[in-house]
């Protein structure tokens, strides 16, 4: 028995536990809180890196808690998209803190910096967990901790907005909770398990007898875990939230946090629930609905903002929706082309927030119109400002590309072409808000504050252009990631 | 059906029935009223709602707790995983609550009120 | 040689991609390094296209696959007969623009923009006309359409932006239409390799909507209406040299593309049978007229090549909707004609822009005795453009004709006669004015006006004395090549 057997539960134990040393780290040794930050993050980015290896190679693998067998213990399973979404998370969440040590320290007080990395690491710890239990009941812990730890990252700042914004997002958040635990006590009801396994090999029987608790069940899920996604129209807190939030956090959220839910939301859908389930609700086309109007409305409302970073919040809500409809189209390639945007948009969307954050850094305006000639001034945020914009909009050679060209590829394949045509419009639009900062930044006489710039740290510019070379490197090398990808849509829809 | 067999039913599943009813009351009182605390109650009602249903499923006419003592013969027992879940449950929302509370006091001190329209109205406000 | 004529296609592409950050890392040191760099890098992209020639001649394919972004997603190069005409037509006329860009930018600010810019969308422009596949050529497309964008707003004057702005959300909508066809192809046929093979067989509601995607992606570029709306703002906005490439040049790659689809991904007979060239024919008659009609009501110089060339464009997609063999050679050989003529005028344009500071035709009159070589040159290119006999546009224009008999649509001749009869309303009174006109204002004015400087006129001189040249000779290199080609591609591209 080695330590590499017990990675899927070290992931995220090394987390918790280094959470709570960091206010203690705080107190005596404060340059340890960093390196020991970067050290847990770290730690789990090799965990999930030697998971996906063993996935990769030997298949699929289930970690029981204590060795306790189901349906008594808790169960991990490390599955293809579990690891994907591991590694997903640790990598960005990895590179964000890093940005974050330095871009924080003009955002919050002094006093609460090991709070902060308490947090984070907290939120790391959850959404890790999130994606690799295989157990219903786990499943709602770690949600409510991401809940919480997700709230903490906003209201750390202690601006009016910040804690107003933490203050919906708790609220509504608790309504998803609710839903959520509901949900879990009426599947609990029926088929007396909560191991997704064993809860999927009894729904089918049970599904004759009790039908209604179970489309219950699936659609308290949806508002739940749709709540907590953002997804449109239970949209309401995002903007504020993400766009209040220091910049670290923004990224973070925008990129990591709602996307969990998504990937929990996928789990239950393919794993859980049963097939034949899905003809009697139109399940999935009301979530392809919902994904249609997030992609479009979320889209027109960014186009009217003129703060940055509430702009990047809509744009957030907007980019969901490609996630839920690559689920909801039921194809193989449009779940790819979904999962994989969850990878890419959390490259792109993080990008784009810690640019949008230095930019706020060196020069302290976040309004759009100010940013007049700030390419000249500043030329690595804004350079991977643009290549974010470009990769959203969905320019080839970027990663924005690949997943946009799965998801059409899929609304085709089941005959669908209207998707695709969303999928066009939604870049178009996005062109329409993304591209005019971008000409805005790189003509024009720079003014004020962006004239003269405070000079970044190193540890930002070097964040910035680790995303944008990923950017790039999945645009051009997206074979790096499919692998695992395709192998993760296969194994959901049941044809590996 | 008759409205008796309704009742009949109703009496039956007497559990289910009141945790929706306290579930929808809780969700009310979430959503419908302006004063934050009240807003944390309803949340409260809400959750406890889902606790009782919860426990509710587990319970077993006539059992006992699943307690093994020599000589006691073998008896029906209660369900205890979602007793044990619902603990859980309960240090989740108590934690939630606190903190919700706590960023009650906190915007009273920006705001001095905790109104959520009067907060909304100051905000806007200030934007415009 | 196998190996190097099956390298030389990736070479033609990278070797400027490279050079222009060769270029980007000189010019911070030295002007004159930068500038020989520029005029360098298209002299050896020319010849490297041209090295091309024999064994393209010989009537052999070269295809090459660099690497696979997807699964049946390749960036793969393949250079037929059509790639080869095209490419050594567009670095040939880049080579000159390069040299004619010493004297002109040299007054212009941001040149240390303007050079690595010009040669990577010479470079995009070359992986254009290579592509092995669609989808390389939408990559290279998206890579031109969007750089050149910075050649558009070079000014940088509240104009300028407004029309570069208009081009940009064009363009991405050409894109996005682009991206949407190229994906129904390759749903219908499962890749979107360019091959002999035809790729779409069966026509659907599916396939349909790929030709129109094809049409406004490829048609917005190429200036077709109703989507030209771009052209005649940002092509005037951009110093001229560049204006000559996005005229003559870029607006190419639209009807290549388009050339492209109709051969390789439908096929002519299948286009026919469909009766989806009538679309194109409908549209490509508007165009013809109204671009020339436009034209006549503009008063600035630019302006009125901007629309010309919305009126050229018609022909050569009006000659794609023909589709006999004669008016596919006509077709690709006013694709040379008018990259030689337009890129004439627009020259010419910028070397008066640039001595005299006037853009207004009114303004002009007399201008010709000031300016004679680069009036005369004008003079030449103007009247190919009107379709004077001895002139490679009367020779393009002829063709046509011949092929619209061929078909049987005389009416299609009516057309481009009355186009020529705009043509000559616009552009002779400029001619006229200009020789003969006085100098109305400018009896007081006596800034003299000198030539522009050798460096600009010695471009101008070789393209409009070909203008003149592939007119005059009946057998010449561009009408060869236009030939050759129109057979292949009636072969089946094979």
């Amino acid at each position: 028995m080695s330590i590499v057997n017990h990675f899927p539960v070290l992931a995220v134990v090394v987390l918790l536990l280094f959470a709570y040393l960091m206010p203690l780290l705080m107190r005596w040794r404060k340059e340890w809180c960093v390196p020991a930050t970067l050290g847990a993050i770290g730690f789990s980015l090799i965990a999930s890196l030697y998971m996906m290896w063993q996935v990769m190679t030997t298949g699929p693998f289930m970690y029981q808690m204590g060795s306790w067998a189901p349906p008594w213990g808790i169960e991990f399973s490390i599955d293809y998209l579990a690891v994907f979404a591991t590694m997903t998370i640790t990598i960005v969440g990895l590179i964000v803190i890093y940005y974050g040590t330095q871009d924080l320290l003009h955002e919050l007080k002094e006093q609460v910096m090991g709070w902060y990395y308490t947090l984070y690491l907290l939120l790391m710890a959850s959404m890790i967990g999130m994606v690799l239990t295989n157990d219903l009941f786990n499943m709602f812990v770690f949600v409510e901790i991401c809940a919480i730890a997700s709230c903490g990252i906003i209201s750390i700042k202690e601006s009016r907005e910040c804690i107003e914004a933490a203050f919906k997002y708790l609220v509504l958040s608790a309504v998803g909770s609710g839903c959520l635990l509901l949900a879990i006590a009426m599947i609990y009801m029926v088929t007396g398990h909560l191991n997704f396994t064993y809860v999927a090999q009894a729904l089918p029987q049970v599904m004759d007898l009790y039908p209604l608790n179970i489309l219950v069940s699936l659609a308290l899920f949806l508002v739940g875990l749709g709540v907590k996604a953002a997804l449109f129209p239970l949209h309401v807190w995002l903007p504020d939230a993400h766009s209040s939030a220091p910049s670290p956090s923004s990224a973070v959220l925008s990129g990591l946090v709602i996307k969990v839910y998504a990937i929990a939301m996928i789990k239950l859908l393919y794993k859980v629930y049963p097939p034949e389930l899905l003809g009697m609700a139109p399940i999935m086309n009301m979530i392809l609905w919902m994904a249609t109007l997030a992609i479009i409305i979320g889209s027109m409302f960014a186009i009217v903002q003129d703060d940055i970073k509430k702009m990047l919040a809509y744009s957030s809500i907007a980019q969901i929706g490609y996630v839920f409809l690559g689920v909801g189209l039921m194809s193989e390639s449009a779940l790819q082309g979904g999962i994989l945007h969850i990878f890419n948009h959390a490259i792109m969307k993080s990008m784009l927030f810690l640019s949008a954050g230095a930019i706020i850094y060196a020069t302290g305006t976040r309004k759009l119109s100010d940013l007049k000639g700030i390419g000249i001034t500043l030329p690595v945020p804004t350079i991977a400002f643009s290549l974010g914009a470009f990769a959203m909009v969905g320019i080839p050679i970027t990663n924005g590309f690949i997943s946009k060209w799965y998801l059409a590829l899929g609304s085709l394949d089941v005959g669908r072409p209207f998707f695709a045509a969303v999928i066009l419009v939604s870049s178009l639009l996005n062109g329409i808000y993304y591209l005019p900062i971008v000409v805005n930044a790189f003509f024009g006489e720079p003014e004020g504050a962006v004239a003269e710039p405070r000079p970044l740290p190193r540890q930002m510019v070097v964040s910035l252009i680790l995303l944008g070379s990923g950017v790039i490197l999945f645009g051009v090398f997206p074979s790096l990631i499919l692998g695992v990808v395709s192998k993760a849509a296969q194994s959901l829809l049941g044809l590996l | 059906m008759t409205m008796i067999d309704i009742l009949l039913r109703l009496h039956q599943n007497s559990y289910y029935f009141f945790a929706i009813i306290l579930f929808i009351i809780g969700f009310h009182t979430m959503l419908s009223h302006n004063n934050l605390i009240k807003k944390v109650i309803g949340m409260n009602i809400m959750d406890t709602s889902i606790f009782l249903f919860f426990v509710a499923i587990g319970y077993v006419n006539g059992g006992r707790a699943p307690i093994l003592e020599p000589g006691v013969p073998y008896t029906a027992y209660v369900n205890p995983l979602p007793s044990a879940l619902i603990l859980t449950g309960i240090v989740v929302a108590v934690s939630v609550t606190a903190y919700a509370l706590s960023l009650i006091v906190k915007l009273y001190k920006h705001y001095g009120t905790i109104d959520a329209e009067e907060i909304m109205r100051i905000r806007g406000g200030d934007i415009q | 040689m196998r190996f190097t004529s099956s390298f030389l296609p990736v070479w033609i592409v990278m070797f400027p991609m490279v050079m222009t950050a060769v270029i980007y890392y000189v010019e911070q040191h030295s002007e004159k390094m930068r500038n020989a760099l520029a005029v360098g890098t298209s002299l050896v992209t020319f010849l490297s296209v041209a090295a091309l020639y024999p064994y393209i001649m010989a009537g052999n394919i070269i295809e090459y696959k660099m690497f696979q972004l997807l699964p049946s997603l390749d960036i793969s190069f393949r250079v037929d007969i059509l790639s080869f005409s095209l490419a050594l037509l567009s670095s040939f006329i880049w080579m000159m623009v390069a040299i004619y860009s010493l004297d002109y930018m040299c007054k212009e600010h941001g040149c240390n923009r303007y050079y690595p810019v010009l040669i990577i969308t010479l470079a995009s422009c070359m992986g254009i006309f290579m592509a092995g596949d669609l989808f390389t050529l939408f990559v290279f497309f998206e890579l031109m359409s969007l750089i050149s964008y910075v050649l558009v707003v070079h000014e940088e004057t509240v104009e300028a932006l407004r029309a570069g702005y208009k081009y940009l959300i064009m363009t991405i909508i050409g894109g996005l239409a682009l991206f949407f066809g190229i994906i129904i192809t390759f749903e219908l046929a499962g890749t979107v390799t360019l091959s002999g093979a035809t790729l779409i067989k069966e026509p659907s509601t599916l396939a349909f909507f790929a030709f129109i995607s094809f049409l406004i992606g490829f048609g917005m570029k190429a200036g077709m209406f109703p989507l030209h709306v771009w052209l005649p703002d940002a092509h005037p906005v951009a110093p001229s040299p560049a204006s000559a490439l996005l005229s003559g040049i870029m607006l190419k790659t639209g009807a290549y593309g388009l050339l492209r689809v109709i051969f390789h991904v439908f096929g002519f007979e299948f286009m026919q049978r469909e009766g989806w060239t009538v679309i194109l024919a409908v549209v490509a008659v508007i165009t013809i007229l109204l671009g020339s009609a436009v034209a006549i009501t503009q008063d600035d110089l630019k302006r009125r090549l901007a629309y010309s060339s919305i009126g050229q464009m018609g022909y050569i997609l009006l000659g794609m909707s023909i589709l006999t063999e004669r008016a596919l050679i006509g077709n690709i050989f006013h694709i040379f004609s008018h990259a030689f003529m337009k890129s004439t005028l627009f020259l010419c344009a910028g070397a008066i822009i640039l001595k005299t500071g006037k853009r207004s035709i009114k303004e002009l009159g007399g201008i010709g005795k000031q300016m004679p070589f680069t009036m005369f040159a004008f003079t030449l290119a103007a009247l190919a453009m009107i379709g004077i006999p001895p002139f490679n546009g009367f020779l393009s224009k002829w063709t046509l004709s011949l092929g619209a008999m061929d078909a049987g649509v005389p009416f299609y001749v009516l057309v481009l006669l009355l186009s020529s009869l705009l043509n000559g309303l616009y552009y002779l009174p400029i001619i006229i004015s200009a020789f003969f006109g006085g100098e109305p204002g400018h009896e007081h004015d006596h800034v003299k006006v000198n030539e522009a400087g050798y460096k600009m006129l010695i471009p101008i001189a070789i393209l409009a004395v070909s203008c003149l040249l592939f007119g005059l000779l009946p057998t010449n290199l561009p009408f060869d090549l236009s030939r050759v080609a129109a057979e292949f591609l009636l072969r089946g591209g094979q």
